[in-house]
């Protein structure tokens, strides 16, 4: 899916969250380009083709969020994920209203920090692929209609379920965490004591693993979950 | 404002009735003076040369008094009048005093007009009547009353409008630093009185006030931005243990321990400066909203179901649609998601958990109850302080600051939050304002 031409800028003055951050580019099998003060971020934003642009935000010079802006008046399409210190949830909702495209606060795990990205280049990829069927052999949604069916037999999901089936297929083998899905289903920014999205997947994990004769939705042991109906029934 | 004008109207009017009976007292004594010096002449005559002197006397006297300003009447023992202007002796009146004194004086209506004198006998039975006219008296106090109304209906006039013209300038000038309070209690911190002018005490008023709102947002910004400098300067290194801990190998419990840790680091001071923010906020228009609390409640009541259902409680939600209010959506859902946890956290398998959502008056009102353990009594009065926590929850995770936050919440949104006493579990109500229909 991606080339190692792929290239994603990262704004970042702390170096120890800049190697971080390079790593996790590098896992991805794409290039980095670190910068270390807004200036330069913005600088560099406008000099070449970007994918992702990871920005900071209390940087030398200036606010990550207030790069956005101008990255997308200058014409670049890429996306922009802040990672950031300032992490509670206004935060995060001040940086998306702002145009950010998704949010990561510091500390961040390295897989939570991968499923992010990796989110952000499918979402790429993804932009045209927005059709009526989303289909996995036997395993079919029907975007639309909001029904699932495997092998033609209709599974009765609820309208959170369908939103959380489709979050995953659009995601389909790659791990998704748990503050993803509770950001991107249930469009909440906080982190509630107890893991109630653990809940609401095992349920639909159990529907869909008892249509499919196996699992569908595998567990990615403290990151989160992939969806991938087409695995091997290791697990 | 209408009182002092009031006052003032009264006083005046107070002073005029007092100069117009001093006035009328004048006036009756000038009349009384003018009678008793008839009466002195009178005397004098009736004493050289007795009646006929004193019916000389009195002709003269009637002579040269214009007609109705005086009455002058002697007669004999008989009735037959010997002198004076009146023609017989006025039916009823009767006679009283001795000789000429100037008292006992009486009143003597007559059809031609007031009068006030004396009537009595002369030795010998010889009828004596004098009195001067009340009608000048009258006149010229008649005369005084009007010019007092005039004067009255003009003063209160006046007064009005002064008053009016006084209190439009002073309300106005107060209703300024009201509208600007006002806009300052909605979270316009930035709001300020423009050009305050003039150098009296209204002009420094308006000038403390301006300074005062200058120091009040200072405080505010250097409050926000110490904020995030504390998220900043901690968030930072831990961000640093977190990459290294990611490149130890070989032990993963123990890196998976410090990870929870952290996080669980992390979450207490965000739930710090997440309550901080929210009481720094409350009563401030910016950053709310119209949101569907019914919505909310509902998606986050969905959010847990599944939890309460797996542990054997029986959740059920009845939520009155559309309840409109100005809010901050993400700060609600938190609230209503910090008590599911709560009430689901210390319930026991078998237990109820209810949310409902109800219309009071102007009021939306969104109660939990649960028909758990309820508060334990040690914590009752500091329940919604921070890092409260009972004795009896030592074993259960969590760090007290759940219902500090739903208290800052429901403050930030101007929801007022009540704990209905009930027999079995914990209830808590919390009313929110309507959005006012614009």
């Amino acid at each position: 899916m991606t080339t190692p031409q792929t290239r994603i800028l990262i704004v970042e003055d702390d170096p120890v969250a800049a190697d971080a951050l390079a790593a996790a580019v590098r896992d991805l099998d794409c290039d980095p380009v670190v910068m270390r003060s807004y200036e330069d971020g913005l600088k560099a934003a406008g000099l070449a083709e970007f994918r992702v642009i990871v920005f900071d935000r209390m940087l030398p010079g200036g606010d990550g969020i207030d790069a956005i802006a101008k990255i997308r008046a200058a014409g670049s399409s890429a996306l922009v994920l802040v990672v950031s210190a300032l992490g509670r949830a206004s935060n995060k909702i001040e940086g998306l209203e702002k145009g950010a495209d998704d949010y990561l606060a510091k500390p961040f795990d390295a897989e939570e920090l991968r499923a992010r990205l990796r989110a952000l280049l499918r979402r790429h990829d993804m932009a045209v692929l927005d059709n009526d069927l989303i289909t996995f052999g036997p395993l079919q949604i029907r975007t639309k209609a909001r029904t699932v069916h495997v092998r033609n037999q209709h599974i009765p999901v609820s309208p959170k379920e369908f939103e959380l089936i489709t979050y995953f297929a659009r995601n389909a083998g790659e791990t998704v965490t748990r503050m993803q899905l509770l950001e991107n289903v249930w469009n909440l920014h906080f982190d509630p004591q107890t893991n109630v999205v653990d809940v609401h997947v095992g349920r639909l994990r159990r529907k869909l693993e008892q249509a499919a004769g196996h699992p569908v939705i595998h567990t990615d042991r403290g990151v989160g979950y992939v969806f991938d109906p087409q695995k091997d029934h290791a697990e | 404002m209408l009182i002092v004008a009031a006052g003032i109207i009264t006083l005046s009017l107070s002073a005029m009735a007092l100069q117009y009976r001093i006035t009328a007292q004048a006036l009756e004594a000038r009349q009384a003076e003018v009678l008793a010096a008839d009466l002195t002449g009178f005397a004098q005559f009736y004493e050289q040369r007795r009646i006929p002197g004193l019916r000389e006397a009195i002709e003269a006297r009637a002579a040269v008094t214009p007609p109705d300003a005086a009455l002058y009447l002697l007669q004999d023992r008989n009735g037959t009048t010997l002198a004076g202007n009146l023609p017989a002796w006025p039916e009823g009146l009767t006679k009283a005093g001795e000789m000429f004194a100037p008292l006992p004086a009486q009143d003597i209506n007559l059809p031609g007009g007031q009068y006030r004198g004396v009537a009595r006998d002369l030795p010998g039975g010889f009828p004596l009547l004098a009195a001067r006219s009340q009608a000048p008296v009258t006149q010229t106090l008649a005369d005084l009353r009007g010019t007092i109304l005039w004067v009255a209906a003009g003063l209160s006039a006046l007064a009005l409008v002064a008053g009016w013209l006084v209190a439009r300038a002073v309300v106005g000038r107060i209703h300024r630093v009201n509208t600007l309070a006002d806009r300052v209690a909605e979270g316009d911190l930035s709001a300020r009185l423009p050009d305050p002018r003039g150098s009296d005490e209204f002009g420094a008023l308006e000038t403390h006030f301006n300074a005062m709102l200058d120091r009040i947002e200072a405080l505010n910004r250097a409050t926000h931005r110490l904020s995030d400098n504390i998220a900043h300067e901690l968030r930072t290194p831990l961000n640093r243990i977190r990459q290294r801990l990611d490149r130890i190998e070989g032990q993963d419990e123990a890196v998976a321990a410090i990870r929870a840790d952290m996080a669980g680091t992390i979450r207490i001071f965000d739930s710090l400066l997440d309550i901080s923010g929210a009481e720094a906020a409350s009563g401030q228009r910016p950053g709310l909203v119209p949101l569907n609390l019914s919505e909310i409640a509902a998606e986050v009541f969905e959010l847990y179901e599944p939890l309460a259902e797996d542990k054997g409680l029986a959740a059920s939600a009845a939520i009155a649609p559309d309840a409109m209010i100005l809010g901050e959506r993400n700060l609600i859902a938190q609230l209503v998601s910090n008590l599911l946890d709560n009430a689901i956290k210390y319930c026991a398998p078998g237990d109820a958990v209810s949310l409902t959502l109800t219309v009071d008056g102007d009021r939306h009102v969104l109660s939990l109850a649960d028909t758990g353990p309820g508060m334990p009594e040690d914590i009752r009065a500091t329940m919604f302080d921070r890092f409260t926590r009972s004795a009896r929850d030592r074993e259960t995770s969590g760090h007290g600051l759940g219902l500090a936050l739903v208290q800052a919440i429901a403050t930030r949104h101007g929801a007022k939050l009540t704990l209905p006493s009930s027999d079995k579990g914990f209830r808590i109500d919390i009313a929110w304002p309507k959005l006012p229909r614009s």
